[in-house]
């Protein structure tokens, strides 16, 4: 039997019958482990080059998955990241002996993008300095293999906080940067990737780029938002602001349509500074609204929380208790809600973090609790990105899904404010193609509480929230990996393969997170 | 003596699935055939979607040679005595009609791992820390020394007979076979694989068209004759289904099956260091289908290993944990409850039952329980019975009863 091989990015006719599978691209996912070819060779290349390359099953042990948990491979070999001329001496000895690299920074994908199934893992974390903070400006250069949570404590000591970013502490600067990055002020600062004002990009054929929007413009719009294909991210500058406590409100509800409508009222008339849905299930919703400054929370007081039509946390309980009164076979649902919110409610409240009655370093607050209440072994958080006008549909699409799918769930609903002149780095992004002014995400985490689901399973729920997503011409944050037969679905062959055909020319072997997207 | 992270024994898609996993991992794994790759394997080769889905995101495309002609599978369709036809159609469209002997061998080159064919699995001594796999290549002894051994041998498995010497004397055992023949005139749908619930015909028995012919086959308890139960059915067919078919070829083929351990959630994972799936570790959907459960379990045991060198764990107590969803979804698939009020199946049953009109529908169900009635023997009903209860209190099912 003689089978040709599959190049990557390629997806042949199906000889089973056209409507096999039907709607999914037929393409290996998940991907095969690389054989190994030239490895030694490749070996004695870069550490006579002065690269520190570590071999055997404990350095590369721990990087066998990724938070996603359902992904397992091994590097042949794993490379600390020290500064940008030691990875372009890795990339060009990869180049030469087509040995694949999979980039990783915090680890937090959740479809094996960072896990290497063979070739070398380029582990970014090595590269985690502050190099600069320019408070005058408004700017900091940091290396980009550096945590948030490293960053957020840099910049604390000058007063100064970073525009938005993950609600998790591990996820790297440039892992986000390649991704998106969403945070409870994107509504109005944009994602965590629009916050970059420079990068220094090695390319996946060893040379060391410095890109921003004026200068090698081309290649800083495929670097953002670009799934680590065009260049490995060594360092950054974002644009920062000072650092401000945040006074939060919460208004709850039953319904979500109706959370999500005054979650689009605020964030079109720029009413907070922060707004963000997050649900326990779609019987307890919470619009949550936080303010920089008293007055734009006098402001808000004056003008909008009375059009808001959510209740207090009392009004609720009250509502809650009527609506449970009447259902008592539910009581299951009702003693779970009143569980959550006795255990999830004091983490937004500890005493430590409130002064005054405003909670001061946010992003500590919002991941210790993300980690304790949401975190589990498989993160497990398909999500949706769509115009604002069809966010509603898509939010109670993949709400029937996860009830059907799972017992408990969360979903985790914000706004994302698009800038107009970077609409060259939203193509093929989580960025949905027809979203003007603002974008609308959600991810939809299942809450794993021990359980042990099979991957089919999850891979199920997965398949049929980003079904949706193809239903109404949506997005998705989390593309890659097992995931990416999506992207020719929701895309179409056209632009993937453009995207791809600039892929081949940009990385001859196809070796730079190879198995990602393409 | 060859040192190994991982002995897998079988070349089957289970074997394929487990070492795909395993290799990913990094870990060196070896795995033993008994016969020549590519080797014939006796299947019907209808695979369901799930499987058809595991095989294109973990292996590829499939190439055109491991499928038989027709291609492509679009459904099951229940045949019953009183001439009733339930056709219902897979969800998420067709499927593959796997030609095994090349589908097998393609899946596990595509796994990657070093495959020894023509190496009998002969036993296996359990040291703790590592297990000594003796096997015989051409005749000659081989020994391999491993972290851990998965058995992924099928039904009449080697490593089962070797860990648990009694357990293939606690279960039933049915025979499985097919004639293949020349078609005359065949009425039967060549897009469906048919099956028939009649308690005169066998204990499983079913027919689908490939490669320009047309399989008759029939399943019985062990001890039956296949020439006359095969007999039966291919006039029963022609009597009530018009089917006029040639005597059939010579190419006939049959095996040996476990069917029972799923229906009753009584499995077997293995001991120690040594880890059992697929079909081995009594893994069957309903209507036999056992490559999609396969491929999952196997992967899951793969898994396992991987999961439990990195948690420094014992791989028995990591693959218990995590065989777990794949028992439940396979289980389901037999649980009263569950077809009743749910959809465990790839294809809708309570919908197509509904399509019928009142009276069918209670012939039908009449004909199911008289078929259901050909089992009475092996005393399945209570086990399954208390099972099916269990499931919803407990959201899963015992693990006491599994070996």
């Amino acid at each position: 039997m003689n089978i040709p091989p599959v190049e990557p990015g390629t997806v042949g006719p199906c000889p089973v019958a056209p409507d096999a599978l039907q709607g999914i691209k037929r393409q290996q996912t998940n991907p095969a482990r690389w054989n190994g070819a030239g490895w030694q060779d490749f070996v004695a290349a870069v550490r006579a080059a002065g690269v520190e390359l570590a071999e055997g099953s404990t350095a590369c042990g721990m990087y066998a998955t990724d938070a996603g948990g359902t992904a397992y491979g091994q590097p042949h070999g794993v490379v600390v990241a020290r500064n940008a001329g030691q990875v372009s001496t890795l990339l060009r000895a990869a180049q030469a002996h087509r040995v694949p690299v999979t980039v990783r920074g915090g680890g937090l994908t959740t479809e094996g993008e960072s896990v290497a199934f063979g070739g070398v893992l380029l582990d970014m974390s090595g590269m985690s300095r502050v190099l600069n903070i320019d408070a005058q400006n408004l700017t900091v250069r940091t290396e980009a293999g550096i945590y948030w949570h490293s960053l957020a404590e840099e910049l604390r000591r000058e007063n100064l906080d970073y525009l938005s970013a993950p609600l998790n502490l591990t996820s790297s600067v440039g892992g986000t940067l390649g991704v998106g990055g969403i945070d409870v002020n994107s509504a109005r600062l944009g994602c965590s990737a629009d916050q970059a004002v420079s990068l220094q990009v090695v390319t996946p054929t060893g040379e060391i780029v410095e890109c921003s929007d004026d200068e090698n413009a081309e290649l800083f719009q495929r670097v953002i938002l670009g799934y680590g294909q065009f260049g490995v991210i060594t360092e950054a500058t974002l644009r920062i602001r000072p650092y401000t406590p945040l006074a939060m409100h919460y208004y709850y509800y039953s319904s979500l349509a109706t959370a999500i409508e005054d979650l689009q009222m605020l964030d079109r008339n720029d009413a907070s500074d922060y707004s963000g849905i997050l649900t326990i299930m779609d019987c307890a919703v919470n619009l949550l609204v936080a303010f920089d400054s008293d007055e734009r929370e006098a402001a808000f007081k004056a003008n909008w929380e009375a059009r808001l039509r959510g209740f207090g946390e009392a009004g609720f309980a009250l509502c809650m208790l009527g609506h449970y009164a009447l259902r008592p076979w539910r009581i299951g649902e009702a003693l779970y809600l009143l569980q959550r919110k006795q255990a999830v409610f004091p983490e937004f409240r500890r005493p430590e973090f409130h002064r005054d009655g405003k909670m001061h370093d946010r992003s500590v607050v919002f991941s210790r609790a993300v980690w304790k209440h949401w975190g589990s072994r498989q993160m497990v958080i398909p999500d949706l990105a769509t115009p604002a006008d069809t966010f509603i549909e898509a939010v109670e699409r993949g709400n029937a899904v996860c009830r059907k799918y799972f017992p408990h769930y969360t979903l985790y609903c914000v706004g994302i404010k698009l800038r107009p002149e970077h609409k060259p780095h939203y193509e093929m992004s989580c960025v949905p193609p027809g979203a003007e002014g603002w974008a609308y995400g959600c991810e939809f985490e299942p809450m794993i509480e021990g359980e042990v689901y099979s991957r089919d399973h999850f891979q199920a729920f997965k398949n049929a929230i980003y079904d949706i997503g193809v239903d109404l011409g949506a997005s998705y944050y989390r593309f890659g990996g097992m995931m990416k037969g999506y992207i020719r679905r929701v895309f179409g062959d056209a632009l993937v393969d453009r995207h791809l055909a600039m892929k081949r020319k940009a990385d001859p072997a196809m070796i730079l997170n190879r198995d990602v997207i393409f | 003596m060859r040192t190994v992270d991982v002995v897998i024994v079988g070349a089957s898609l289970a074997a394929a699935a487990a070492a795909k996993r395993t290799v990913d991992a990094g870990l060196e794994t070896v795995v033993l055939e008994r016969k020549e790759l590519p080797r014939h394997k006796i299947c019907s080769g209808i695979l369901s979607p799930r499987g058809h889905r595991f095989l294109l995101e973990n292996f590829g495309p499939l190439p055109r040679e491991v499928l038989h002609e027709p291609t492509s599978c679009r459904g099951v369709t229940f045949h019953f005595p009183c001439l009733v036809e339930m056709p219902m159609d897979f969800f998420h469209g067709t499927t593959p009609h796997l030609h095994r002997k090349y589908s097998d061998h393609w899946a596990i080159q595509r796994s990657g791992a070093e495959v020894h064919d023509q190496t009998s699995f002969a036993g296996l001594e359990e040291k703790g820390d590592h297990v000594l796999v003796h096997a015989r290549k051409h005749g000659e002894p081989v020994t391999y020394r491993t972290r851990q051994v998965i058995g992924a041998d099928g039904p009449s498995s080697l490593v089962v007979r070797a860990v648990y010497p009694d357990y293939t004397k606690q279960i039933p055992w049915f025979f499985v076979g097919q004639k293949f023949h020349e078609i005359i005139d065949c009425p039967l749908s060549p897009e469906y694989f048919h099956f028939w619930f009649h308690p005169g015909l066998g204990h499983y028995t079913w027919s689908h068209a490939r490669d320009g012919r047309q399989i008759v086959g029939v399943g019985f308890k062990r001890g039956d004759n296949f020439a006359r139960k095969h007999q039966v059915v291919e006039q029963y067919l022609k009597d009530k289904h018009g089917v006029q078919l040639k005597p059939a070829d010579d190419d006939h083929e049959g095996c040996a099956e476990n069917f029972g351990p799923s229906l009753i959630n009584r499995y077997v994972f293995g001991k120690g260091n040594v880890l059992v799936t697929g079909q081995a570790a009594g893994f069957l959907n309903m209507i036999g289908e056992g490559m999609s459960c396969a491929l999952h379990s196997g992967a899951i045991s793969g898994e396992a290993i991987v999961e439990a060198q990195r948690r420094n764990r014992p791989v028995q107590e990591m693959y218990r944990r995590m065989i777990a969803s794949e028992v439940r979804r396979c289980s389901d698939q037999w649980n009263p409850l569950k077809i009743a009020f749910d959809r465990p199946h790839e294809a809708d049953f309570p919908e197509a039952l509904m399509k019928l009109s009142w009276r069918e529908r209670g012939l039908v169900l009449r004909d199911m329980w008289n078929f259901i009635v050909l089992f009475k023997e092996f005393k399945w009903g209570r086990q399954i019975a208390a099972a099916a209860l269990q499931r919803p209190i407990v959201g899963g099912y015992p693990i006491q009863k599994w070996l």
